[in-house]
């Protein structure tokens, strides 16, 4: 297995509808479920896989990118064979329309040349999931196929591809005389040379593509069958480590049905809320239905509900702040809001 | 080698006999504290924070944990190509097997390791103390002073005075008279077995006490006292701030329940003196609809559908329904099941609490629970 499996990670996706939380961040690096990135899912899933070289794709704003994934260290991909590497695109401008975009990878042939693992398997950034993919590959060597593209059980594509390397490396460069311009491409076309099977995937696996998703998936952690099916220690989702303290609750603090991270400080109540790590929450404050990222400070006396607060927002004391389940408020990374701001 | 300014050595050999079943397959700097740490962290990040990028952690009793902990010394930023932490334990000459015998012997078996850095001072530490100290500013009164040798002092109250090696020193703080444990101290001013050691001194005195049969080559009793005698210039450095020798159930118990105050004295959030440990990468902690937690510490990958009332929780502890956590510390991966009781009460990592245990002090005692605890308690059924 270790030889065996490439992983690609096409980072280069985003998405209008999530443009309020991406002004400083690519989609592959947007906070989630307290504590981890996007990718972090993805990536770990790779890892728990046996896999050992990863390749991610990143397309601009890729700082924050970078910084959350450094030389691999935290996913034990800081190796001196194989390990992480981190290919930006050299094209400036136009955001490529498909997952496994060929004229992405052809700028990086290197990569593949130099690679000896049989296959290669293709996904996105934005699915979260705790999937290990040795049975499919296994399922896909036994059935004999080209290029498995793997389904939720429900009918979704959750546009991830499994495929030999030598393939996929045909496939880029015979990109121009074929007309494919991705995986996609490829896959959705019946008159295909290849034999293309579907490999259905029976647990969690949701898709973040607007603020919307982002916020009712985050809600739908607190269900204890959905944080069970993503949070195992057989299969753990890495991320970045913090050193972080645990989090304290103090006099006054109630916390119900929520996720907290680490490195929290709650003085307030909390309920049916993802808060996490780094985060200040003061007196006679009451959180409710709310994700909070990093390093959010609310001071006392606020009331939030159904509110999504980017990092290091600062709330001063006696701040309303109220969205709907459909329309949750979504204050910007960094921003300070006051009590009569939005009153 | 590139040569260090300061090389510290940390003993973490100690067994820590007063605590009972927790550090029967550990040595005490491994016993986890605070709902993350383990006591080691405390000191390796004050060597981190301090700028001390060189040091030596002697290793001697149940040291298999420990040593896979500190590993390269990744946690703490203290994996350098030139210095970084090295784990050293006691080895083997041609003709013996040498065992450290005392906190003078660990580190007279280790000057070829000092040699290497040719360190003009060398910092020795214990890996047994929760305290947050910057090291660097001990050496530069170390230099101000001249001094030969210092060791920092902490006020502890006098009815324990008798416990700790005792210093009377005069008004420069110069020490006159260093009293191992005394049974009448004379005042209560204690050393934090802290020392640094200007390398000469350090050197001449080691060899000179391995020399003498007469010698329990120990700091404390031994070297200290023949520095004293042949009146080199010993310093006291005062610490003011929290410092605490986590040596039994009671008080490794009490420095938990110091964390939990609103202005605890030793700050886990600073951002500035970050105490760093290995991270055991869990999600964030559930707490349940059910559940109710006061003024507490809980750590990562804890399920929580009970009552948690003034309690640190480690990493990964599970509390049933309609269970009562109140006062107590439960270490990593603990279960607690449903309607259990539970209070003033240390629960080791990984022990499994049955549904409607109940556990409950009714003397001022803390209660270390243990599997052998609890299989009696169920056999009697």
């Amino acid at each position: 297995m270790k030889r065996k499996l490439l992983g690609i990670i096409d980072a280069t996706t985003y998405h209008e509808d999530l443009d309020d939380l991406l002004t400083h961040r690519s989609l592959a690096a947007l906070p989630y479920a307290g504590r981890y990135r996007i990718i972090d899912f993805v990536l770990s899933n790779m890892v728990n896989s046996g896999i050992r070289s990863v390749a991610i794709f990143p397309k601009m704003q890729y700082r924050s990118l970078m910084d959350h994934l450094g030389s691999g260290k935290n996913w034990d991909l800081n190796r001196k064979r194989d390990g992480l590497f981190f290919f930006p695109s050299p094209v400036v401008g136009s955001y490529p329309k498909g997952i496994g975009s060929f004229d992405l990878f052809a700028a990086n042939m290197d990569y593949f040349y130099r690679s000896t693992q049989e296959y290669a398997i293709i996904t996105n950034c934005y699915t979260i999931l705790n999937m290990n993919f040795k049975p499919m590959l296994e399922w896909h060597m036994h059935a004999n196929c080209d290029i498995t593209e793997i389904h939720h059980q429900d009918g979704r594509s959750l546009e991830m591809y499994l495929i030999k390397t030598s393939l996929l490396m045909k496939l880029i460069e015979t990109r121009f005389e074929t007309g494919y311009s991705c995986m996609k491409d490829v896959v959705s076309d019946i008159h295909n040379d290849y034999t293309v099977c579907q490999y259905d995937y029976d647990g969690y696996a949701v898709k973040i593509d607007s603020i919307e998703s982002y916020y009712s998936t985050s809600m739908n952690l607190l269900k204890p069958n959905v944080w069970q099916n993503l949070f195992n220690n057989d299969q753990p989702i890495l991320t970045k480590v913090k050193d972080e303290p645990p989090a304290k609750y103090l006099k006054g603090s109630s916390v119900k049905n929520s996720m907290i991270a680490n490195g929290c400080l709650i003085s307030g109540a909390v309920e049916n809320s993802i808060v996490s790590r780094g985060v200040k929450i003061g007196k006679g404050t009451v959180i409710k239905n709310c994700v909070i990222m990093q390093k959010c400070q609310i001071e006392d006396n606020c009331y939030l509900d159904s509110v999504i607060l980017d990092k290091d927002v600062r709330v001063e004391s006696g701040t309303h702040l109220t969205g709907t389940a459909g329309a949750p408020f979504v204050i910007r990374k960094g921003t300070r809001q006051g009590a009569l701001m939005n009153s | 080698m590139e040569k260090k300014r300061c090389v510290a050595m940390l003993l973490a050999g100690g067994k820590g006999s007063r605590l009972n079943a927790l550090t029967k397959d550990l040595a005490k700097p491994a016993v986890p504290f605070g709902g993350k740490y383990r006591i080691i962290d405390f000191t390796l990040s004050n060597c981190a924070n301090s700028g001390i990028d060189t040091v030596g952690v002697l290793t001697q009793y149940q040291p298999l944990l420990l040593n896979s902990y500190i590993g390269i010394g990744s946690a703490w930023d203290l994996d350098s190509k030139n210095g970084g932490v090295t784990v050293l334990p006691p080895y083997s000459e041609s003709s013996e097997v040498k065992w450290y015998t005392g906190t003078a012997s660990a580190i007279y078996q280790n000057l070829n390791y000092l040699k290497q850095y040719q360190p003009d001072y060398v910092l020795i530490l214990s890996g047994d103390h929760i305290y947050k100290m910057n090291y660097e500013s001990m050496l530069e009164y170390h230099i101000e002073k001249r001094a030969d040798v210092t060791i920092s002092l902490i006020e502890v109250p006098w009815a324990e005075a008798s416990r700790f090696g005792i210093m009377n020193t005069n008004d420069e703080l110069r020490i006159l008279e260093f009293e191992e444990k005394p049974s009448e101290p004379k005042n209560n001013l204690a050393s934090m077995g802290i020392y640094i050691f200007s390398w000469n001194i350090l050197k001449e005195y080691l060899e000179m006490d391995a020399r003498n049969p007469d010698s329990s080559h120990d700091f404390g009793k031994d070297v200290i006292p023949r520095l004293l005698e042949e009146n080199k210039k010993l310093y006291a450095y005062p610490f003011k701030g929290y410092w605490k020798d986590v040596g039994t159930v009671k008080s490794l118990w009490e420095a938990n329940m110091d964390l939990l105050e609103e202005d605890c004295e030793l700050d886990l959030f600073d951002h500035d003196w970050r105490i760093y440990s290995v991270n055991p990468n869990r999600p964030p902690q559930y707490i349940s609809p059910d559940a109710r937690v006061m003024e507490s510490l809980i750590n990562e990958g804890c399920t929580i559908e009970g009552k948690i009332d003034k309690s640190v929780l480690f990493h990964g502890v599970t509390v049933g329904k309609d269970s009562t956590v109140k006062e107590s510390v439960i270490m990593p991966d603990a279960t607690i099941g449903s309607n259990c009781f539970i209070e003033k009460a240390i629960v080791p990592c990984d022990v499994k609490i049955p549904d409607g245990t109940v556990i409950r002090s009714f003397d001022d005692e803390i209660i270390l629970v243990t599997e052998e605890m609890l299989k009696a308690l169920y056999s009697a059924y």
